[in-house]
């Protein structure tokens, strides 16, 4: 009876993400190891062509060090403003510092499709930036703003930051202040006690805000497409030109370059920034 | 006496919140635009691009979908990771630590891939459109229920759940009676969580929507790319964030605003 009662509960959610999430990635690594074929979903014969494929075109490994390269500014801008913001909330009195949250919050509900068209509306042609500038007379000609990398890179920047600071915020408030204290007590200077106190301490937010900044403009595909134009291509968007080329086997096989980037990357952060070792971290 | 550094952290945290905000508050003061395209500042308000949403058969059908799908993904994924929160709340070991992260796994897991790897396993066994969606967004949203119920769930005390067991109820008398009662707001608070994502999710339903079933974000998408950023755009837009406000704004009054910062 216990034991049926304990199957009652875990089965269902189980079996969703056994069939609807662990099968589907298996069967894509399992299409990324066939040929492709005109006819069927993927052709007969085991190749691992996908992937050298991949590694011997200088297309591709330029498309990939591109998602690297601005995956990198990202995150390096979204870690520099992304900190002192977040100290800033942090800091806050309680009350404050759950509206400065819920500040931070509810864009994060709005869909990237919406934020991203509010970044057109502003770069584009004829959009606010362009037109505010030219009536201010500052301006003769528009500036093509929108479609290019640094568009890309201030669009996601912005669309990724709540979660940089909200991470970094939470592990700030939970701070010890007795740390900062006994650091001052002992005579270290501000400067001192922030790098060797405070960041050490931030370590478990920064690990959990850089892995959800990167993961999810791994994934931007939306973002991209809409700011940076058809022709700043990353590998999100090579995923998505396979699939609507019907080339199931070559989007399956970029899919899982991608997820290991991603695991790559998750790995050795967890492993530079060590978040399990700040005692009573719980995120 | 205010230092270098905290007026400088005070500057960043300024351009920080306008740089986030401002491109959500252009958007929603285009919606309101009477010109055929956006001036700034705006000549007047009127409401015509909301009318012409609306007049819209796809715009209207694609909001409609996307409020069904949420609507029932939400309630599917919450019972769903409710199940699996109450059934971990109180275990530990390996195999629970296992469990624990194939739970949360679809958090971190780049949705890009599980949209395309759907996509093929549907292709294989013939999923209808609107069906696959929802297990999709199920699969996206259970995670955000079982966080909220496993926090609400682990602060209990077993004591309460004996007690309903000594007293002759049966496991699911006790659930329904006892554990539930004390654990909705968390079980509610997942809901919305996974809602929202679902209403506004781009990553499956990309690779998942068909000709004829498509939710709103993803109109908006194709909107944007083939016939360029009309005002239209914008109050679809504006619709799509007044639907979370008000969301939120209820559930909020239910379970308070602690809860909902939290729960992300």
């Amino acid at each position: 009876m216990r034991s049926a009662w304990r199957w009652f509960l875990l089965a269902p959610p189980l079996a969703l993400l056994l069939v609807f999430f662990v099968v589907p990635v298996v069967y894509l690594f399992w299409v990324s190891l066939h040929a492709g074929s005109t006819s069927e979903l993927y052709g007969a014969s085991l190749t691992l062509r996908n992937y050298t494929a991949l590694v011997g075109d200088s297309f591709y490994l330029t498309i990939i060090g591109r998602t690297l390269a601005i995956a990198a500014v990202i995150l390096g801008l979204c870690l520099v403003i992304g900190y002192p913001v977040a100290y800033f909330v942090a800091m806050l009195p309680p009350r404050r510092r759950m509206l400065a949250t819920l500040v931070l919050l509810f864009p994060l509900m709005v869909s990237n499709v919406v934020r991203a068209y509010g970044w057109v509306a502003l770069l584009e042609r004829r959009g606010v930036v362009n037109t505010t500038l030219h009536d201010l007379g500052l301006l003769d000609a528009p500036l093509a703003l929108l479609y290019t990398p640094s568009a890309v890179v201030v669009a996601l920047m912005t669309i990724l930051l709540p979660y940089m600071v909200i991470s970094i915020a939470n592990t700030l408030a939970g701070l010890d202040r007795r740390y900062l204290e006994a650091a001052q007590a002992l005579g270290a200077s501000p400067v001192r006690t922030f790098l060797h106190v405070t960041l050490p301490l931030s370590a478990p937010g920064i690990a959990s805000g850089t892995l959800l900044v990167f993961l999810l403009t791994l994934s931007a595909y939306v973002t991209i497409t809409l700011v940076g134009g058809p022709r700043s291509k990353l590998l999100v968007s090579m995923i998505y030109d396979s699939v609507t080329a019907f080339q199931w086997p070559r989007a399956a096989a970029l899919a899982f370059v991608l997820l290991v980037l991603a695991l790559a990357f998750t790995a050795g952060m967890l492993a530079l920034l060590r978040p399990g070792r700040v005692q009573g971290s719980a995120r | 006496m205010p230092t270098a550094g905290s007026v400088l952290r005070a500057a960043a945290t300024l351009v920080a919140f306008a740089l986030i905000v401002v491109p959500i508050l252009i958007v929603v003061l285009a919606a309101f635009s009477p010109s055929d395209y956006f001036q700034f500042p705006p000549p007047g308000l009127s409401m015509r691009w909301f009318i012409e949403f609306f007049r819209l058969d796809n715009m209207r059908s694609a909001f409609a979908l996307s409020v069904e799908l949420a609507l029932a993904s939400a309630t599917i994924a919450t019972i769903l990771g409710t199940l699996a929160a109450l059934y971990l709340a109180r275990r530990g070991g390996m195999l629970a630590n296992i469990l624990q992260s194939l739970f949360v796994a679809p958090l971190v897991f780049p949705t890009i891939i599980l949209g395309v790897a759907l996509l093929l396993l549907y292709k294989t066994i013939g999923m209808p459109v609107f069906s696959g969606l929802l297990l999709a967004h199920c699969v996206v949203g259970m995670p955000y229920g079982f966080r909220t119920v496993l926090a609400s769930a682990q602060g209990l005390d077993p004591s309460l759940e004996e007690a309903g067991q000594s007293l002759g109820a049966g496991p699911l008398r006790t659930l329904v009676l006892v554990t539930l009662p004390l654990i909705w707001p968390g079980v509610l608070s997942g809901w919305l969580f996974a809602f929202i994502v679902s209403f506004g999710e781009l990553n499956t339903a990309l690779f998942l929507t068909g000709p004829g079933v498509t939710t709103l974000p993803i109109e908006i998408f194709s909107y944007l790319q083939f016939q360029g950023s009309q005002l239209v755009i914008a109050a679809a837009s504006s619709i799509q964030i007044a639907l979370i406000v008000i969301l939120v704004a209820v559930v909020e009054r239910i379970v308070g605003i602690a809860r909902i910062t939290r729960a992300r």
